[in-house]
């Protein structure tokens, strides 16, 4: 296994970007992993006498109109939306992946009618429909990830689709097919591995996006309940006070600019690794 | 030739990369005298296209350094003079044309205004007389209508109109010296030879200078007053065409023009044709007046129902067992289709096609197990032929495992010896093609090939990419293999001279037809069709006493594709 870590590292280490990307988002991991040895209080305690308290040495971030103390809830929120950014892109990309791999390999009819069915999808407005899932679902955050995985999958699918269609004329698919090879192997060995980086490097900066929905969808009371910390609620919790307690809605707001930093400059380092610009 | 007009003295390009800088151009020193067509040859990485980039300074990377030697032009070196200086130095001194017409035009500019433009801000006129000189000058690089043309885009003309066009484009600044960087290699034979012809017609005409750079020594002999030498930058002869043809002193140019297929001691070496196989076996392919037609799509929602381009049309072809057939024909004859839909690679609309017996048609499911078990293909862009993301031993495993020809503790050996077959070192089985030479990647494309124990390889224009030294080695492994393991050989190709080479029997297809097929010495002997001999008028040939086509030949055959622009209802 470390041998082939080896050459791994190697490529990582000649791209400054990629690297920043993946210190930054490790800083992260390992904040949400230690949540409850970092953070100082407790996230959901409230405190009637501490109400709306600027930054000080105590509360380095100050604290809520709860009075809770917002530099523990901002070290608890990155569990929850690492959690988010993470499955909320996982599902779609491996749904999307398989039916565009299917409909760009074998074309035709299958290829029209998943093709029909993205369209049908894309014509609702994103938030939408995922608003009218999760309410038949019920809010919280399953609902969320089974609304974004039914909703998110069509740009994978579309993406992968194009370079399936272009790749499945290559010379060495035409080889695969005249050596007898079957279908799934030539479509899931052969080609998708050599179409997927397009797709990897999208789905970096998806996370940044299912990040932003997921405060949306939290700031209309469907995703995470209150009092969870999750920092797209903690900014819409604080937007009424923006003008006398500005600390509230900045530091989770900072840090959704922060992780969504590091998964673009993880992007971008492995679409330059993948070739993906070449 | 009078004194020279670019004189090149001691240029050396060196690469700075990471493990250190490499030297890719050494001390090279050539004239370039007025009037002249002076040759460049050698094969990929000789730094013959690199040579030409740096008299211009036109670098393809910033890591690449002219460090020492002068261009000398008009008496000043121009490696030495500013930015300024030398752009105005490139066009209106000396102009380039290259391979690929198609990415060096501007799609979305029409071709006449592109030739204008050149005018314009090398001449310093306006715009409506250099409307009428780029009109004169479409006239003189062979456009028949220049003022219907002057508003067509590139993609409405065809790759040879479309280097005819790039070459107006370089004489728009009324050049001295015309640079032409492998200006035929993506163009048929035919073709080939009307722009080699344009480009001598310029050169009487203007006086132009041209340095040739290419890797065919065929056209270099029929084209050229002296030649240069290359390889792996250094020069390592140069001289009158006829001295370095005739009494080449490198044992390197030696090779290269032993390597030339068009070389009577090559064709001695040509298989002598089989007469016992023909009568006494049954064909291994029987196709019966064959028919493939595709959709041409995105014109049917306003032409009115679905229109067809035929891309074969009533081919009828019997090949023994042990045959060696060589299909040739220019790009758009239908050979390739012809050799997909033989394998079942392709819808077939019409007639028959069995292969050992079995129809593909009425069979279809025998057929096929057949084909995937009893054939191969050998592709033509070794690149694109192999799985980037596997190693060679990984490839030929899974073939080996998926034909289950071959227990599964013996595959890593079957492996060696596949490797062996195709002369590649055992190493390679843990190599990835990116990290190959074009050559090798052939040959492991061609070991996958024999992984499945073929009794037919179908190879399509499998050396067309490759240098002539590799091309021989390929063709000479074809027909060792060929002799070695009995196999059948389909080899689609568009160079006459390879065919001529290595195959028995020859078909020659001309849009989508057969239009003359017989034995290979016949054939090239005493062609019967015209467009036949056309062909192998055109091809350029070593001896340069033997000139390139007769006047004008050639050129009664369109270089358009039948159909595909005008959408040819069937």
């Amino acid at each position: 296994m470390s041998a082939a870590l080896v050459p791994a590292w190697k490529a990582v280490r000649r791209r400054p970007t990629l690297l920043a990307g993946l210190i930054l988002l490790s800083l992260f991991v390992v904040i949400a992993l230690l949540a409850p040895l970092i953070a100082p209080f407790d996230p959901i305690l409230q405190n009637g006498d501490l109400r709306l308290q600027p930054p000080s040495w105590g509360h380095p971030f100050g604290t809520d109109n709860f009075g809770r103390d917002i530099f523990s809830r901002v070290i608890w929120g990155a569990r929850v939306d690492l959690q988010i950014a993470v499955i909320g892109v996982l599902f779609p990309f491996l749904i999307g992946t398989t039916v565009g791999t299917i409909a760009g390999y074998l074309g035709g009819k299958v290829d029209i009618a998943f093709m029909r069915f993205i369209d049908i999808i894309l014509a609702f407005p994103f938030l939408v429909l995922m608003l009218s899932i999760i309410a038949i679902l019920g809010p919280g955050l399953k609902s969320f990830y089974i609304a974004m995985a039914l909703v998110g999958w069509v740009s994978y699918a579309r993406l992968i689709r194009a370079q399936m269609l272009v790749l499945k004329t290559v010379d060495y698919a035409t080889a695969a097919l005249s050596l007898g090879f079957s279908g799934p192997r030539i479509m899931f060995r052969h080609l998708l591995p050599n179409a997927i980086a397009g797709s990897v490097v999208f789905s970096m900066s998806d996370c940044v996006l299912v990040l932003l929905s997921g405060a949306a969808i939290s700031y209309l009371g469907l995703g995470v309940q209150p009092p969870i910390a999750e920092w797209g609620v903690m900014v819409a919790e604080g937007q009424s006070f923006i003008t006398t307690a500005w600390w509230i809605t900045l530091f989770p707001g900072l840090s959704i600019v922060t992780l969504a930093f590091g998964f673009s400059l993880t992007g971008d380092g492995l679409g330059d690794l993948l070739g993906v610009r070449e | 030739m009078s004194e020279a007009l670019l004189s090149v003295r001691d240029l050396s390009v060196v690469f700075s990369g990471e493990d250190g800088p490499r030297t890719l151009i050494d001390n090279l020193s050539f004239d370039l005298g007025k009037g002249e067509i002076l040759g460049l040859v050698g094969e990929s990485g000789s730094g013959k296209s690199l040579t030409c980039r740096s008299l211009v300074r036109l670098m393809p990377s910033p890591k690449l350094k002219i460090t020492a030697g002068t261009v000398t032009l008009d008496g000043r070196d121009i490696t030495q003079v500013s930015e300024a200086e030398i752009r105005s130095v490139r066009g209106r001194d000396i102009g380039m044309i290259f391979q690929n017409p198609t990415s060096h035009l501007d799609p979305l500019m029409r071709i006449g205004d592109q030739i204008a433009e050149g005018i314009r801000v090398h001449r310093g006129v306006d715009g409506k007389e250099a409307r009428a000189v780029a009109l004169d000058i479409l006239a003189q690089v062979g456009f028949p209508h220049p003022s219907r043309q002057y508003n067509g885009y590139p993609h409405e003309f065809s790759g040879g109109m479309r280097q005819r066009a790039m070459i107006g484009v370089a004489l728009s600044c009324d050049p001295r010296i015309l640079i032409a960087d492998e200006p035929t290699t993506a163009l048929d034979v035919t073709i080939q030879a009307q722009i080699l012809r344009l480009l001598m017609d310029l050169r009487e005409t203007r006086g132009l200078s041209v340095i040739m750079i290419t890797h065919d020594l065929g056209i270099v002999a029929q084209t050229c007053d002296r030649i240069a030498v290359l390889r792996h930058g250094r020069l390592l002869e140069i001289g009158d065409k006829r001295d370095v043809l005739g009494q080449p002193q490198h044992p390197y140019t030696q090779n290269l023009i032993a390597s030339h297929p068009s070389m009577p001691a090559r064709q001695g070496t040509a298989v002598a044709p089989n007469d016992n196989a023909a009568s006494k076996a049954r064909p291994l392919i029987e196709i019966d007046d064959l028919h493939v037609r595709f959709p041409v799509t995105g014109r049917a929602l306003f032409s009115g129902g679905p229109r067809e381009f035929s891309a074969v049309k009533g081919v009828s072809l019997q090949v023994m067992p042990g045959e060696t057939v060589g299909i040739v024909g220019e790009s758009g004859s239908g050979k390739s289709t012809l050799a997909r839909a033989l394998l079942g690679l392709t819808p077939i609309s019409e007639g028959h096609v069995a292969f050992d017996g079995a129809d593909i048609v009425t069979e279809r499911t025998k057929a096929l197990r057949k084909l995937r078990r009893e054939t191969a293909m050998v592709f033509q862009d070794p690149y694109n032929a192999l799985n980037p993301r596997l190693t060679i031993g990984a490839m030929l495993a899974e073939v080996l495992a998926v034909q289950e020809s071959v227990p599964k503790e013996k595959i890593p050996e079957r492996i060696g010896e596949l490797l062996d077959l195709v002369g590649l070192e055992r190493e390679f089985a843990d190599r990835k093609p990116l990290s190959m030479s074009g050559g090798q990647c052939q040959r492991a494309g061609i070991a996958r090939a024999l992984a499945v124990n073929p009794k037919l390889i179908v190879a399509d224009e499998c050396v067309a990419a490759l240098d002539v030294t590799i091309q021989a080695q390929i063709v000479d492994l074809f027909r060792d293999l060929k002799k070695r393991l009995n196999l059948t050989l389909l080899f689609i190709a568009h160079d006459l001279a390879i065919v001529r080479s290595l195959c028995e029997r020859v078909v020659v297809m001309y849009h989508g037809e057969i239009v003359e097929e017989g034995a290979t010495d016949k054939v090239f002997a005493a062609p019967r069709e015209a467009y036949t001999r056309a062909l192998i008028d055109a091809i350029p040939d070593i001896d340069p006493d033997k000139p390139l086509l007769s006047p004008k030949g050639g050129e009664e055959f369109d270089e358009e594709t039948p159909g595909l622009v005008t959408g040819e209802a069937t």
